[in-house]
């Protein structure tokens, strides 16, 4: 199957957002950038660059200090704040420390969001339980959070996030507590996401994660400003075609 | 949807539900056990003096003080038929000679009874009202044309006292009452709060999930409804036992001076609104503070 990218409308366009926490100076200064759907980014640099935020502002946390977001197609910013859980559920989140519910069972915190959704429980156990096997927790079903290990802790919030197939995945670090061989995994089942059209960004400062994802693009946050040596995150390189 | 108990069994595992495990539902069944008591005291005075005095207050006796036997009695039969004439007048009940004495003989003595000393002749009267002052004076004039020597005792006058007194009990219950109220209101909402924080990060989880703020109300709301409801029968449980044992006790006490003191049918379910209402206002409580600290939240 071949995919054109010029041809697509884009998930998220950022255009000269800045973002300030208080009345500080600026966390994040002048983002212009657009993502299209079923690409796959990393988002690199160095701890205190505003991945974090950046992330926040794609999941619909924050609202940027000024600037313009466009997100599936509508503007992120005027939307009314009851059309805001529809557009969540299109996005899946990991978290950087989890947010695991503690009182809910491993497999009723993966199961949170198609609950959320309104899923029949009749239609839920299989997905879940797939995704048990996928991410290797299926002794685990019944354990609580706090009975996990971090790593285990980062898999089921990784499993949680991809769940319900979003459009766009957004995971922080999620494979920061996890040995090589799992963040492999956990990457593969990002790779898997992606390739149903689901649309990754992955932040991480792990630069050996980015040789695993063929053709995944390189955002660089530096000091809250985004460096784009190419150019290829303002004006992609079109038509784009990627095989998949 | 205020009282939407139909949460399918997982949505309820969000917030796991107490079951009278931490401190609100008892500290809810102390308050409403006192609550309630207080209603259940204020109602039953209210009733006694509403009901058993308005019936005292509407007798009233007549007195004809004439030593003369013959005269006493001719006045007696005119100021009767007089009595009848008067439309405020619901009944008239001359009172035997014979029943008079035996009235009096407990204060003057059997022997001073068989002796032929005169008695007053007596007529008891009931209004269709409860008669002021100046009825029972123009009552007299008019009644004066027949027998001249006439008293007329009505009952209000005498019991005025014990009215007043029964009236004050009633506003200080009242007023108990809405103290307590208050304070349990408060109760509820430090409780809605401390659960709110509690479960802040769940919340908030959910809500980043795209869980709508009814959701999370819902759920909530839930919660504490069910923590209000077991204090509510708790305290409702414990109030109506003392409430019956205090009745029991009242309507065994000779004589039945307090017997209109216990609670009417009616104030049972007056009494059953009680814990139903502070369950509403925990759940209108829990429903307001959960959409007002999601509002805060994009
Ligand atoms: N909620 C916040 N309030 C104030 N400052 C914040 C907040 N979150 C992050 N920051 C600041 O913004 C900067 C970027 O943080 P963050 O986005 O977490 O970076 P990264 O994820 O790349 O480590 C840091 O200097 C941090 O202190
Ligand atoms: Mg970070």
């Amino acid at each position: 199957m071949w995919r054109v990218f010029g041809l697509m409308q884009s998930v998220v366009e950022f255009d000269n957002v800045g973002l300030r926490y208080g009345t500080g100076a600026e966390t994040l200064t002048d983002l212009s950038f657009t993502l299209y759907p079923g690409s796959f980014y990393f988002l690199t640099g160095a701890s205190g660059a505003g991945k974090t935020s950046l992330l926040k502002l794609l999941y619909l946390a924050h609202r940027p200090s000024r600037g313009a977001i466009r997100m599936f197609g509508h503007d992120a910013i005027t939307l009314p704040r009851d059309r805001l859980p529809g557009f969540r559920r299109r996005i899946g989140v990991v978290f950087q420390d989890f947010r695991l519910v503690p009182h809910l069972s491993t497999f009723d915190n993966i199961a949170l969001p198609l609950r959320i959704a309104g899923i029949q429980e009749k239609d839920l156990k299989s997905p879940v339980t797939e995704m048990l096997d996928w991410i290797g927790l299926t002794e685990r079903a019944d354990a609580r959070p706090a009975t996990l290990s971090g790593g285990e802790q980062q898999r089921v919030a990784i499993a949680r996030a991809v769940i319900g197939r979003p459009e766009m995945l957004v995971a922080d670090e999620p494979t920061g507590n996890v040995d090589p061989e799992m963040a492999r995994r956990l990457l593969q089942l990002f790779a898997a996401l992606n390739k149903l059209g689901t649309t990754v960004v992955v932040a991480t400062h792990d630069i050996h994660l980015l040789q695993e994802i063929q053709g995944a693009q390189m955002m660089r946050l530096d000091k809250g400003r985004l460096s784009d040596p190419t150019g290829s995150l303002r004006h992609p390189p079109r038509p784009l075609v990627l095989k998949n | 949807m205020l009282l939407d108990f139909a949460l399918p069994a997982h949505d309820r595992k969000l917030i796991p539900e107490g079951r009278l495990s931490g401190p609100m539902p008892w500290v809810i069944a102390i308050m409403l056990f006192l609550t309630i008591l207080i209603a259940a005291m204020g109602l039953s005075l209210a009733y006694a003096i509403r009901d058993g005095g308005n019936d005292l207050a509407q007798q009233a006796t007549v007195q004809i003080i004439e030593p003369d036997p013959i005269e006493r009695a001719t006045q007696k039969v005119a100021v009767s038929r007089l009595l009848r004439e008067i439309p405020q007048i619901d009944s008239v009940n001359s009172v035997p000679d014979g029943e008079v004495r035996n009235l009096l003989k407990p204060w003057l003595g059997n022997d001073v009874i068989d002796a032929d000393i005169p008695v007053p002749a007596l007529i008891d009267i009931r209004f269709k009202n409860a008669p002021d002052g100046a009825t029972v004076r123009a009552l007299k004039l008019r009644l004066e044309e027949a027998a001249p020597k006439i008293r007329i005792d009505s009952h209000s006058s005498w019991m005025a006292p014990f009215f007043d007194l029964m009236s004050s009990l009633i506003l200080l219950t009242l007023a108990i009452f809405m103290l307590l109220l208050v304070a349990t209101s408060a109760v509820v909402i430090l409780a809605v709060r401390s659960t709110l924080n509690t479960h802040r990060s769940t919340i908030e989880i959910m809500h980043m999930m795209g869980g709508t703020d009814l959701q999370a109300a819902r759920l909530f709301q839930r919660r504490v409804a069910l923590d209000a409801l077991l204090g509510g029968v708790v305290g409702f449980g414990a109030a109506a036992a003392v409430i019956l044992t205090l009745g029991g006790r009242i309507a065994a006490v000779e004589p039945a001076l307090l017997a209109d003191a216990t609670l009417p049918w009616y104030g049972w379910l007056i009494l059953a609104i009680i814990p139903l209402a502070v369950m509403c206002l925990a759940m209108l409580m829990a429903r307001w503070t959960v959409v007002s600290a999601l509002k805060k939240m994009l």
